[in-house]
């Protein structure tokens, strides 16, 4: 028998291929997709930061503008990569018949999957990287501060990716279960929203009352979102003598890190399993 | 294993839910040859089409064999994938992109090159005689183009095999025509071919074997003018009008098998001087007279009745 190789294409060709198919897509209309990451964070910014921001003064020691925007990054990577892989996974799966397509050529259910959760995760990057620029910019501009001058925040689109690929196999996993696109609406004002508030981005979580702030370790945002704004903040500290001590690097932050792994890991599993029997009759 | 057999197929049974879509089915199709499958909507052949390239899943039966170039779709989806082209009963073009666009996507996923995916892709584009198309989103081309694409894009890879699941269903005779006239020239160089049709007309003119299927099960196998020399009588003669006829005297109804559709009363017999003998009583323009064909078989075989399924 034939080496593998020379039988069909190699696994990240053809994962690399199912995503290259979505990217093409995606930047065909690159003005009215790639404006929105750009302009989200600002009209928070503006809305809550500067609005509330400005009665508030700070909070935990930091501007709450700053507070803020520390949390905001992997908010617009959520709801890219939970759009992506529930309406956009719908549509492409009952609509378009798009996978239909792909699984004549030599690629499995399983790479169609997994490139289907990559493309939210660089989804998530590209948004977290705009977030970051136009932020950091503003804030600069609004004379809060300066974040550039703290080298951590380069891993923050990195978040952005891994905060994608979550939100992308939950979502996926939702899809595995919807046959409405109608009930996708249950998802986003049930689940979505709520974690939004719930998650420590608009405020912290550390001081909700038991009970919340158990639900909050619960969700998936909560825990991208403490290690993001740590990676914003910890570099600030020597000028906000104040700042809480949850906003810096500590070992605990590992155990978000294990939880993002393990949810990952599960959720992707149970999600590619239960919509391969939606691929394949 | 044959080197010379692309397809080997043994008592495969697939069940959805209750429903058996597939019971004890064999066949087998050697190399270059052009195998059809017919049988009327709900019958399988779709789900049998799917099963080859693991689109669908078998049932797991101790006696079943499925072999394509020598691989177990099971087990090495890719292998056969990748020698395969498939032609899908639905149409399902990537409508977020243009014309060339569907087929680069495609060339990707081959690991072809992108100069020679460009050459290739011009060279279908051209067989296919689509070349003014290329830039055209998928929404603006008419049923006949979105089928000529999907059968460019089936043959990106040069396959080995080809797949049709009703190639020119809901095609106008131009396209039907061309569409036969490329499967004819693929077959020259030696492309084994699998078709699924209603149209009789396409098994025959295509295909050196057809295999009728019913309810899953297997009814006849053979090459289509064989068949219809063993199983059909070679005239029809159709009555327009059953009211307007009275019965046949004894001695022809004898020679002759008789089936009722619809309106209409149909004679079946080998000996054409039989049906001409009806003919002369008949007034004229309420009767015609015909050879039969694969449809007369294919009725005959599968009731003239819609089952559930259908």
């Amino acid at each position: 028998m034939k080496h593998s190789k020379q039988l069909y294409p190699p696994l990240l060709v053809r994962i690399g291929s199912v995503w290259f198919r979505h990217m093409r897509v995606y930047t065909k209309n690159l003005i009215s997709n790639g404006l929105p990451p750009f302009l989200e964070p600002l009209i928070f910014l503006a809305g809550i930061g500067l609005g509330l921001g400005l009665d508030l003064g700070s909070i935990y020691g930091i501007p709450y503008p700053l507070f803020l925007a520390g949390g905001l990054f992997m908010t617009a990577s959520m709801f890219t990569a939970a759009f992506e892989c529930s309406f956009g996974t719908f549509i492409r799966l009952e609509f378009d018949r798009v996978y239909d397509g792909m699984l004549a050529a030599p690629v499995s259910a399983n790479n169609v999957l997994i490139g289907e959760i990559l493309w939210a995760g660089s989804k998530g990057f590209f948004f977290t990287l705009c977030v970051l620029i136009v932020m950091s910019g503003a804030l600069l501009v609004l004379s809060v501060e300066n974040i550039f001058t703290n080298f951590l925040i380069v891993f923050i689109p990195v978040f952005g990716f891994i905060n994608g690929v979550m939100f992308g196999s939950f979502s996926l996993l939702i899809t595995s279960f919807v046959k409405n696109i109608n009930h996708f609406n249950f998802y986003f004002t049930g689940f979505l929203s709520p974690m939004f508030f719930f998650s420590g981005v608009v405020f912290p979580v550390h001081n909700l009352p038991p009970v919340l702030k158990q639900l909050a370790e619960i969700f998936p945002l909560t825990h991208t979102v403490r290690i993001t704004r740590t990676l914003c903040l910890h570099g600030l500290q020597g000028k906000y003598p104040n700042m809480d001590v949850n906003y810096l690097l500590r070992a605990d932050l590992l155990l978000d890190v294990l939880y993002i792994i393990v949810f990952i890991v599960l959720i992707s599993y149970l999600a590619i399993t239960r919509l391969k029997k939606r691929l394949i009759d | 294993m044959d080197a010379k057999i692309v397809i080997d197929v043994k008592h495969v049974y697939k069940t959805y839910n209750l429903l058996k879509a597939l019971d004890d089915l064999s066949f087998s199709v050697p190399q270059g040859r052009c195998f059809a499958f017919l049988g009327p909507n709900g019958a399988g052949k779709t789900t049998m089409m799917k099963i080859l390239y693991a689109k669908a899943e078998r049932d797991s039966h101790p006696e079943t064999i499925v072999k394509v170039f020598g691989y177990d779709p099971c087990h090495d989806e890719l292998a056969i994938k990748n020698m395969a082209g498939v032609v899908p009963q639905e149409d399902n073009l990537d409508v977020e992109l243009n014309v060339v666009q569907n087929l680069k996507i495609f060339s990707k996923f081959y690991h072809m090159s992108s100069r020679y995916a460009e050459k290739r892709i011009d060279e279908l584009l051209d067989f296919m005689e689509l070349s003014e198309k290329q830039k055209a989103p998928i929404r603006e081309l008419s049923g006949g183009m979105k089928r000529r694409l999907i059968i460019a894009r089936a043959l990106l890879n040069e396959p080995k095999l080809l797949i049709l699941d009703e190639p020119t269903t809901g095609l106008d005779p131009q396209v039907r025509q061309l569409i036969w006239d490329k499967i004819r020239s693929l077959q020259k160089n030696k492309v084994t071919v699998l078709l699924t049709t209603h149209y009789m007309e396409e098994a025959y003119q295509l295909a050196g074997n057809i295999l009728i299927i019913d309810k899953g099960k297997k009814v006849l196998e053979g090459n289509p003018r064989s068949l219809l020399q063993e199983y059909i009588e070679s005239h029809v003669l159709e009555l327009l009008d059953k009211e307007k006829f009275t019965a046949l005297p004894a001695s022809l109804a004898k020679k002759v098998r008789r089936e009722e559709s619809g309106e209409r009363i149909l004679f079946y017999c080998e000996d054409p001087k039989v049906i001409h003998t009806i003919a002369d009583k008949l007034a004229k323009g309420t009767f015609y007279i015909r050879q039969t064909n694969l449809e007369d078989l294919f009725l005959k075989i599968t009731g003239r009745k819609l089952h559930e399924t259908q």
